[in-house]
Parts: C-alpha cells; structure tokens; sequence
C-alpha cells in the first residue's frame, strides 16, 4: 500500500508542492521555536551556582572628596565594618558594576598558552563577594588580604572558562593574558549563571578589588538573615546614606532576578505568540487542503469502497497520504536543520538543535495526523453508492 | 447465486419519502448473463448497487451465494464485496492519477497478494482484455472505450464470481459499444462469470440470457430472451 501511495504523491505532484512547501516552512518554523525553548530549558536546568536569597545590593557614588587609592581602600573598609556591625548582616562585600543581574556587563577577549582569544566576562570583587553569594570554589582559592603583596595580578576564573581556555586541565598557577597583562590564575569556581535563570552559563574571570580599583566600585553585596525586614532596610540606608553622604539605592537580588527573567522571557514569548499563530494558520491550511481533496475526490473513495476498501481503510490510506507527504517535507526541511549543528551555527551546542529537530518532527507528525484525522474519518463516512452516483 | 427477498429502498427527505424499489424478489443463478430494462429513475442503479452491497435495502435480503449479508459489517462488507464482485461504471470511475495498469491493481491492494503478483495478473486481464499496449498509459490517453476496457479488466482482475455492470455502453459509440459487449458476453461463456447488466440499450440486452424489466421501482417482467426474442 505505501508504493501505491507513493505512485499517488508522485503521479500529483504538482497539486502536492504546495502542500509540501507549506509543511516544510511550518517545519522550519517549529525548528526555529523549539531551538529557543530547548536552549531556554538547557539554561534553567542549569543552577545558578550562587545564593541570592536575602542578598541586598547597595549602590552608591563614591563622594568627590575621596581622591587617592588609598583612602577609597580606607573608605570602602569604614563602610564594610559599618554594615558587620549590624546584626542583622551576615556578609558584605563589595562588587564592580556587573553584579549579578545588573543590567550591565563588562568583557573581553583573552587568551592562554594552549588557546588563543575567547571572549570572556570581567567582574571586580572584593575578599567577601564569594561568602556573600555563598559560590562554591573548585580548586585553589578565593582573593584574601595575602594577595595585596602579589607580584603579578591574581584571577579567579570560572569552570567555563577554565574548559575554554585550558582544555579543562587544571588552571592554577597558569596565566591568562590580556590587554598586555599576565594575569596569574589563583582559583577555579563554580559556573555562576549572573544574567539570570534563562541565560547561558558564560566565560567569567573575577579580578580582586585592590586599593586601585577601589575608588571606581560603588556597589555593597549584603547578605542579611532571613527574616530582615523594611524597617531594617530603612535603618541601613539612613546609616549608609549618612556616612557616605551622597545619593543611595537598595535593591533586593531576587526582585532583580524577576526583572531580569521577565526580560529573557519577552523575546521568548513574542516568538512563541508567532509561532502559535503560524501554527493555526499552517493547522487550518492543511485542514481545509485536506478537506478540499477529499471532496474532490469523493468518486475515487466511492470507486475504493466499491472494490473492496473499507471506511476505515479509507481512512487510514488518506492519513496516510498525509503522513507520508508530510515525511517529503520533513526531509528537505532536516536537510536544512542538521546544517546548524554540522556549521555550529550560533554557537549552541549540537544536542540543542538535535533535540530542536526531534521536537518539530514529532509536532509536523502529530499536525498533520490531527489535521488528517477529521476529513479522513468524514471520508470513510462516505456511503460508496452515494459517492459513485455524484460522478 | 443471487437472491433478493422481499427488497424495498425508499429515501426520505423532510417532506416526502421516494419509494425506489417496491417488493423485488429476484434470483440470479451462477453463470447467467441478466440484463435489468427499465425508463429512467425506475430504480435499475439503485436495484444494482443493492445487489453489490454498495447500498443497503430499507427492507428486504439480499443473499449471494447462500450468505445473508444484511447483518454485515461495513468490513465484512468490503471483504465480500473485494472478493466476490468486480463492478463497471458507466462512467467507467478510473482514478486520472495513477496509470492503467495501477488502476487495474486497485481491487488487489485489498488482498494479501504481493506486488508481483498484482502486477502479474493485472497485466494478465489487461491481456484479455486487448490492451496490454496501454499499461503505462493514464486514463486521459485513452479512449472511451478503452477506458471501458480498463474498467473491465479491474473488475475482473480479482476473478469475482460476479460482475455488475451498470450500463457499460452508455457513453461509448455503437461499435465501441459492441466490442465491450463482446467482451462481456465472452467473459461469461469462458469464465462462467455470472453478470448482471443494467442497460437502456434493447440490442444488448438481446444479447443475454435474461431481461428483468422495471418501472416505477418495481419489477415487471421477467423472461428469458428465447422466450421475448424468439
């Protein structure tokens, strides 16, 4: 029966491009959504690799009148014992501008001995910023006072990076370069995902907040016990607006968080509105050709039935018609889609685009068999000596 | 080989209820040729898509072969039907999208026969039928009576103990016409295919062994032809 419906599909085939154009661009539709859900879904089955509960971000400017290294150093010192001093506080440590989801990033390209230029996201932090998240270290260590006395810059680089750009082999004690500098590789973390739930686990490289950097980083990461509330916060910010004298803002990371999976979401939705409205214009399409055949063809079911079909294998043969129309177009439609794995297209991993392929195959199929399923059974309906006499 | 008992069709709309056929009781043994006669809208398709299960009566039996077939099922119906019938249309009903020899295939796609097989005895009736010429030609390339011809190697092509025939002439020329009748008549005396023709046509109907005559949807007459034609 299959090379019967092939002999049908392919004696029609001008009355089936369409049909098949229209299945293959749903095909590439549906491949193009489900890209974007399986990479979403990749990123948030990833953890965040840091705690974010009840840490509070504090931004400020620093006073003009702080002018030499020295006394910012001295500055940010005052304020991070100001803050223990509360004991509400547990952690406070200090953050360039890219904290986690800050609206924000920094990066660059560097490179090691074995691998040259990958792009890589800065961040500055002080000795605290990794008890504040409560990040977990892989091997080496995290910047401790110890580290004022170093003869080349120390970095603490992610598990990301440390892939990248050495091979996944151990990176400590390895040197990373960038802009000119040597920078000496002191720890491994764990990937931190800082842009948010939905967002891709990046290359990242934490420089320490030295007596340098001190005056250009305005922003406190608190981490408070549970249960500290407004009142508190009011307490803080009357305390930190008082000894820093300019304008303050306390935010709570996990709002942030929200903000910034609302953000990651929006594009997401967008395409799957589209999607969705491809998708019932491609499911009405394909409804109503299949529909239009069947009544046009209403004198073959007739003539089928008389020499031996039953309805329910005019059913099926028309369902089946469907499908296999349907797998012509998937066909050209793979031809295309396994191109962005093999080209590495967009630099997703392989397995999102496969499992992309699976999903929007196994869709076109369940489609066009639901789209089929109807007019088919309308068909098998079809009483032969009524059919046979319309002719 | 057939009997119809007590055979009544009606069709009802919202207003009136039509009686197509009234009280037929008809048999049809095995190897006769039987032609059914009648003026237009007298119920003679009706009558004959009864007889091929195609349509089932409002009231009545319908027995072929000494089997009720009232209670079957629509694929029990279909199995019967892919068996033991081979039908020809007027409008001899070829599917314009697949080839002669495809279109002669159709019935055997129903059986478990392999494609060999169907290949093999569709291009055999295509053969007696005269048109084994023709096998990779599509229905539009052929003419009418030719088409016809296809149509009867369909039919016969599964070897069914029975072939309705619903005016088989009644778009061709006398002559084409002729031919198909030939075939039809040469069907039944080599093969013993019993055949029940419904025609407009008195010359061809003088040509079988039997006229069943209806009017107003029911039968009335039945003679062999020696007795109507002698």
């Amino acid at each position: 029966m299959i090379s019967h419906l092939f002999k049908l599909i392919w004696n029609k085939k001008k009355q089936n491009f369409l049909l098949i154009t229209e299945m293959f661009v749903s095909f590439l539709v549906m491949f193009a959504v489900f890209t974007m859900i399986v990479r979403a879904y990749n990123n948030y089955r990833h953890p965040l690799g840091f705690e974010y509960d009840d840490v509070w971000v504090a931004s400020y400017m620093t006073p003009e009148n702080i002018q030499s290294d020295d006394s910012a150093a001295l500055f940010q010192d005052v304020l991070r014992k100001q803050l223990q001093s509360f004991p509400q506080v547990v952690e406070a440590g200090f953050s360039g501008h890219n904290f986690p989801f800050a609206m924000t990033m920094s990066n660059s390209m560097v490179s090691s001995d074995q691998n040259e230029g990958v792009m890589t996201n800065f961040y500055n932090a002080d000795d605290n910023y990794l008890k504040v998240l409560n990040a977990k270290m892989l091997s080496g260590r995290w910047f401790s006072k110890a580290d004022d006395v170093s003869k080349s810059p120390v970095v603490v680089i992610n598990r990301k990076l440390q892939e990248e750009l050495f091979e996944g082999k151990n990176a400590i004690g390895k040197y990373i370069e960038y802009g000119g500098d040597r920078l000496k590789v002191i720890g491994v973390m764990e990937n931190m995902k800082d842009k948010g739930t939905y967002t891709p686990v990046e290359n990242g490289l934490f420089k320490r907040i030295d007596a340098g950097a001190a005056k250009w980083t305005s922003n406190i990461l608190i981490k408070v016990k549970p249960g500290a509330d407004a009142v508190f916060e009011g307490k803080l910010f009357k305390a930190l607006s008082n000894t820093i004298g300019t304008s303050v803002e306390i935010e709570h990371m996990d709002k942030k968080l929200t903000r910034q999976n609302k953000l990651s979401l929006i594009p997401m939705i967008i395409m799957l509105v589209v999607g969705g409205f491809l998708i019932i214009n491609v499911a009405l399409g394909l409804f109503g050709v299949l529909w239009y055949n069947i009544n046009k063809r209403r004198s073959e079911i007739g003539l089928r039935r008389a020499v031996g079909a039953s309805g329910n294998s005019v059913s099926k043969q028309l369902v089946g018609e469907s499908l296999v129309l349907s797998t012509l177009a998937l066909l050209i439609g793979l031809f295309f889609a396994i191109q962005f794995p093999l080209l590495k297209v967009f630099d997703l991993p392989a397995s999102v685009y496969l499992v992309a392929i699976a999903l929007s195959v196994a869709f076109i199929y369940i489609l066009v068999f639901l789209c089929a399923l109807y007019p088919g059974r309308q068909a098998a309906a079809i009483y032969p000596a009524v059919a046979l006499h319309e002719e | 080989m057939i009997q119809l008992k007590q055979i009544e069709k009606s069709y009802r709309t919202d207003t009136i209820e039509t009686l197509a056929l009234n009280r037929i009781n008809l048999s049809v043994f095995q190897g006769e040729f039987l032609s059914i006669m009648g003026p237009s809208g007298c119920g003679k398709s009706t009558l004959l898509n009864i007889m091929g299960l195609l349509d089932a009566p409002t009231k009545g039996e319908v027995l072929i072969d000494g089997r009720l077939t009232t209670h079957l099922s629509d694929k029990q119906l279909a199995h019967f039907r892919n068996q033991t019938i081979g039908f020809i249309f007027q409008s001899f009903h070829l599917i314009n999208d697949l080839r002669v020899l495809d279109n002669v295939e159709l019935p055997l796609l129903y059986r478990k026969v392999s494609a060999s097989e169907r290949v093999q005895l569709a291009k055999e009736a295509l053969t007696k039928v005269g048109l084994s010429n023709r096998m990779k030609h599509f229905p539009s390339q052929l003419s009418g009576g030719q088409k016809q011809r296809v149509a009867i190697a369909r039919a016969i092509v599964g070897r069914p103990q029975i072939i309705l025939a619903d005016e088989p002439t009644g778009n061709l020329d006398s002559a084409m016409g002729n031919e198909i009748m030939d075939l039809l008549l040469h069907l039944n005396a080599t093969e013993g295919t019993t055949i029940v023709m419904v025609t407009h046509d008195e010359t061809m109907a003088k040509k079988t062994h039997r006229l069943v005559r209806l009017f107003d949807g029911a039968q009335v007459n039945d003679h062999t032809l020696k007795q109507v034609y002698a």
